[in-house]
């Protein structure tokens, strides 16, 4: 329980920025080879050495850090960049609303500012323009909060933009939330999630504010003590849905617990209420451990980080986690037996479509690895291979149970140069991947299907059901990858496609 | 001091946003950007989603390679880290044409890529800087074209009369690039002009070495393509006119009479080609003559676009299809001398009713200028109000006509509510998809 506490510390918000994942955690994040190898070079820390020769690009903190924040209610975003940074809003900027929506909460324009740096601001500073478009926003949309994103330029100019939050703090009425998320400071992307809860924990976690009643109640506090006592926060994450959610809620209630899905998509009132829980319970490691380690320091909530409930039998091992908290173990293992019994009986027929089939799943590291033990263990299916945007401590107790020895492991985030080539040699009949990499699977003609998606469920029983049910799907008719493979080129070499992808890994130079 | 202010909900990504676009309209042509490792994937993408779905095209989104800098290169310069980049990126990708673009992380600390991607120059690699903070998108086409003219297409003495280049159309930016190219080149080579586009259907880059042989070049918006025109002229002695790119019957038939005239055809050749072409457009038209009529399709137009689309849009609604020009918002001219000669270009729209033309960047601020060019309700018991209305705009105004209650069609980057695939709306044939495409939405709820 809370076991990260014990080799981890959390108090940073002293700190205008957290500490990057790679000093924080230990990342590898270049790999090629298979799993046993992988293990013992992650536990010699060789493993966190290597990187590779060719590189593609990858993702960016900033991106990931804004669209924690992006998500709350009634904000607005200011990117103090370029024009470019986070320029994907244009096309994924409605995609707030749909998310709301299906969250039934009150429909938001999105609204976004870029500083629009140039090359004059590089040299005198960008600090005024970020004064101008504050000012804007608190005038023209008297939001709740104003994130100021902070990307390279000004993290490499030096821009002091804390000061300026310092100077206007308590003058507006939207709290301001600096996030410190410059690219070009972490490779490892997943930075972005530690330095938007950091902005989250320094701004806007206050102590709580206790109004006296008019009619006063002495067991007030005793009530409310009672009341959280049952109350687990689920922490949602930017790739769950709401089905999910739902789903997750359902299995936790069923318990007899309360469940409460934060912190995206909620408002500030609702984050201003985090404490008021008696257990946290994470469902993908790799977001939320900067936050939960923290509010277990502060507030001593006892967290749970240890699997995502993808796929019946991390399902029922995050449930069970969370019922020997309360001690409900007998609960747990009455709805566990209800459930997974209707569940398997309905997998049967998928599974007779899928049983023998290769497969071969990429993404985030937990995401993949409890992702393809469903698709092994439950549907039958022969796991070749898995490739992890990288690799760190999270995974140390779910990977080695669920993964065999030799495994073909490729740990690269993004890369399809080296996951085409790898899926080239190992052929896989079915390939489930992270967003980015199917559309170039599909160009070298296997089927797939995605692993993750805000309008698809994925998690819990439910979840299981509908992933088995998508696999299938994908096999009905293979002619869209068929016919794209046929017609549509591919810039890698033959050469390249065929060679072993070790060659492109090396050890990282000495800084 | 700088002389340029934020911009909320910009229209634009940055400069190397911009290269990209206009690389991956290019055939067999490979990016290797210096910079850190998610700007490349992040820009692509937003090209990929917001224009129309227009994928990443052959080696984008995370395909493209990257020198992947980090804090350590930051401090100690990452020169030798692009070198090993690009000697890889030969070894696994094959292209006509590699393109070293820079982020703002290197040439802040004075990376010199350009020099790097030089000692590769017999391997067709060529170097550009383009960092975000040199602008926006259209500065990125800008940069990229101008090397492309400079170092890769090879004059040619004799120059040949009926042949034209085409700059300003932006890959990406706009959605329908390659769908407006197509039909600009079939309607000019039936006036016996052939035409030089970089993005449009049968090009590779073995025919853009040979563009040196132009004797025109046709500067089709007033915020893209002058700097490449002016540089081939430097580099190829060919002149270049501005002008805009045309929407509809009207707008399409001068277009050719301006452009025929200029290389000397025969004006009587072009007349019979905008009779025929008038005729074809007009047989086509009449189908929603009944419907239009019968139940007023009539709308208020509000257009709001960069200015490469903004007037052209305008004129096609209001001098063709007859709506009325209410007002016009244009997103991207900063420089009060640029506006006071844009703002000309609106003398030629024929309706009763004159547009009221505003210069807006803010994206926020659309429905303010809106309100307040229209006198407000004040509970009367008889309102003239401004309905009905139809925004014609990007992706972007979409909340705006839901709180106007508008009809809505995103014609103008960022465009995610649709896919784009070859259609087009220049000419004659791409202004009928529009006029499908707008009352399609009146009709969609039938």
């Amino acid at each position: 329980m809370s076991k990260y506490s014990e080799e981890l510390t959390y108090s940073f918000t002293g700190q205008v920025a957290p500490p990057v994942r790679e000093t924080r955690i230990g990342v590898c994040a270049a790999y090629c080879g298979e799993c046993s190898e992988l293990i013992s070079d992650v536990q010699s820390g060789c493993a966190q050495l290597q990187e590779r020769k060719f590189a593609q690009s990858g993702g960016c903190q900033l991106g990931l850090a804004v669209g924690i924040v992006s998500s709350l209610t009634n904000v607005v975003v200011i990117i103090h960049s370029p024009l470019g940074c986070c320029s994907g809003f244009v096309g994924s900027g409605g995609l707030r609303k749909t998310m709301r929506a299906s969250k039934g909460k009150r429909d938001e324009d999105f609204v976004w500012i870029h500083t629009n740096l140039d090359e004059m601001d590089v040299v005198s500073g960008g600090i005024p323009k970020l004064r101008d478009a504050i000012l804007y926003a608190e005038r023209e949309y008297h939001p709740d909060a104003i994130v100021i994103a902070n990307s390279c330029v000004p993290g490499i100019i030096g821009d002091d933009i804390d000061s300026l939050v310092s100077e206007l703090d308590g003058r507006l009425s939207a709290r301001l939330v600096p996030v410190h998320c410059e690219g070009f400071k972490s490779r490892y992307v997943a930075s972005g999630y530690d330095s938007a809860y950091h902005g989250v924990l320094r701004h806007l976690i206050d102590p709580l504010v206790k109004y006296e009643k008019a009619v006063p109640d002495e067991n007030q506090e005793l009530r409310d003590r009672l009341r959280y006592s049952r109350v687990v926060n689920i922490l949602n994450v930017g790739s769950n849905s709401n089905g999910d959610e739902v789903e997750l809620s359902r299995l936790v209630s069923a318990l007899g617990l309360e469940p409460r899905v934060i912190p995206l998509h909620t408002s500030l009132d609702d984050l201003a209420r985090l404490r008021e829980a008696a257990l946290n319970v994470s469902i993908c490691a790799t977001h939320d451990d900067y936050l939960l380690g923290h509010l277990k320091e502060r507030f001593g909530t006892p967290y749970i980080i240890d699997t995502l409930p993808i796929g019946i039998t991390s399902t029922s091992r995050w449930l069970r986690l969370i019922a020997e908290f309360f001690h409900l173990e007998a609960e747990a293992e009455r709805l566990i037996e209800l459930e997974t019994a209707d569940l398997r009986e309905a997998l049967k027929p998928f599974r007779k479509v899928l049983e023998g089939k290769k497969i071969f799943v990429g993404g985030g590291e937990t995401r993949i690895i409890t992702t393809a033990e469903f698709f092994a263990k439950e549907l039958g299916m022969k796991l070749v291979g898995i490739k992890a945007h990288n690799i760190d401590r999270f995974v140390e107790e779910i990977g080695p149970d669920l993964l065999g020895d030799e495994l073909h492991v490729n740990v690269a985030a993004g890369q399809p140069a080296e996951e085409l080539a790898v899926l080239t040699q190992l052929k896989p009949d079915l390939y489930c991947g992270h967003s980015g990499a199917n559309g170039w699977v599909s160009r070298i003609g296997i089927p797939n299907l995605p692993l993750f998606g805000q309008a698809l469920n994925y998690m819990g029983y439910g979840g299981a059901y509908e992933l088995a049910r998508k696999a299938v799907k994908a096999l009905k008719n293979t002619n869209f990858v068929k016919n794209v493979s046929n017609n549509v080129s591919l810039p890698l070499r033959d050469s390249w496609l065929e060679r072993d992808t070790k060659l492109n890994i090396k050890e990282a130079a000495a800084v | 001091m700088s002389t340029s202010t934020f911009i909320e909900r910009s229209k634009f990504t940055c400069a190397l946003g911009g290269a990209l676009t206009t690389l991956a309209g290019l055939p067999r042509t490979v990016p290797i950007v210096h910079a850190s490792g998610g700007c490349a994937g992040a820009l692509s993408g937003a090209y990929n989603v917001a224009a129309g779905y227009r994928g990443v095209g052959y080696c984008g989104g995370g395909m493209i390679p990257t020198s992947n800098i980090a804090e350590n290169n930051i401090v100690f310069g990452g020169e030798e880290r692009l070198e090993e980049q690009i000697e890889n990126t030969l070894v696994a990708l094959d292209a006509d044409l590699y393109v070293v673009l820079t982020g703002c992380q290197v040439e802040i600390i004075g990376d010199d890529a350009v020099s790097v991607a030089r000692r590769f120059r017999g391997d067709n690699v060529i170097g550009v800087s383009t960092p975000g903070f040199l602008g926006n998108t259209f500065k990125g086409y800008d940069e990229v074209l101008t090397a492309i003219v400079g170092e890769l297409i090879v004059p040619v003495a004799n120059k040949d009369p009926l042949t034209v280049n085409l700059f300003g159309v932006v890959p990406g930016h706009d959605v329908f690039f390659r769908g407006n190219l197509d039909e600009l080149t079939r309607l000019l080579a039936r006036v016996g002009i052939h035409t030089n586009t970089f993005f449009g259907t049968g090009e590779s880059i073995d025919r853009i070495r040979g563009y040196g042989d132009a004797s025109l070049s046709i500067v089709l918006s007033p915020a893209a393509g002058e700097k490449p025109a002016r540089k081939f002229e430097e580099v190829h002695g060919t002149p270049f006119v501005l002008d805009e790119l045309p929407i509809g019957p009207t707008a399409t038939a001068e277009f050719l009479r301006r452009i025929g005239g200029k290389l000397g055809v025969a004006p009587a050749l072009i007349e019979t080609v905008i009779a025929d072409e008038s005729g074809y457009y007009y047989s086509y038209f009449e189908r929603i003559v009944d419907i239009y009529s019968d139940v007023d399709f009539q709308r208020y137009a509000i257009v709001s676009a960069d200015s490469y689309y903004a007037h052209t849009l305008t004129r096609f609604l209001a001098n063709d299809l007859g709506w009325i020009p209410h007002l016009t918002a244009i997103n991207d001219l900063f420089d009060d001398d640029e506006r006071a000669e844009y703002l000309k270009r609106f003398d030629d729209i024929n309706s009763e009713t004159k547009p009221v033309v505003v210069f807006e960047t803010n994206a926020g601020q659309l429905l303010k200028h809106v309100r307040n060019s229209w006198a407000r309700n004040k509970n009367e018991k008889y309102y003239d109000a401004l309905s009905p209305a139809y925004v014609v705009g990007t992706g972007i105004e979409r909340g705006l006509a839901e709180k106007l209650g508008a009809g809505f069609l995103a014609v103008a980057f960022p465009v995610s509510n649709r896919v784009i695939l070859h259609k087009a709306i220049t000419g004659f044939s791409g202004a009928l998809t529009l006029v499908e495409d707008l009352i399609t939405n009146l009709v969609a709820a039938r």
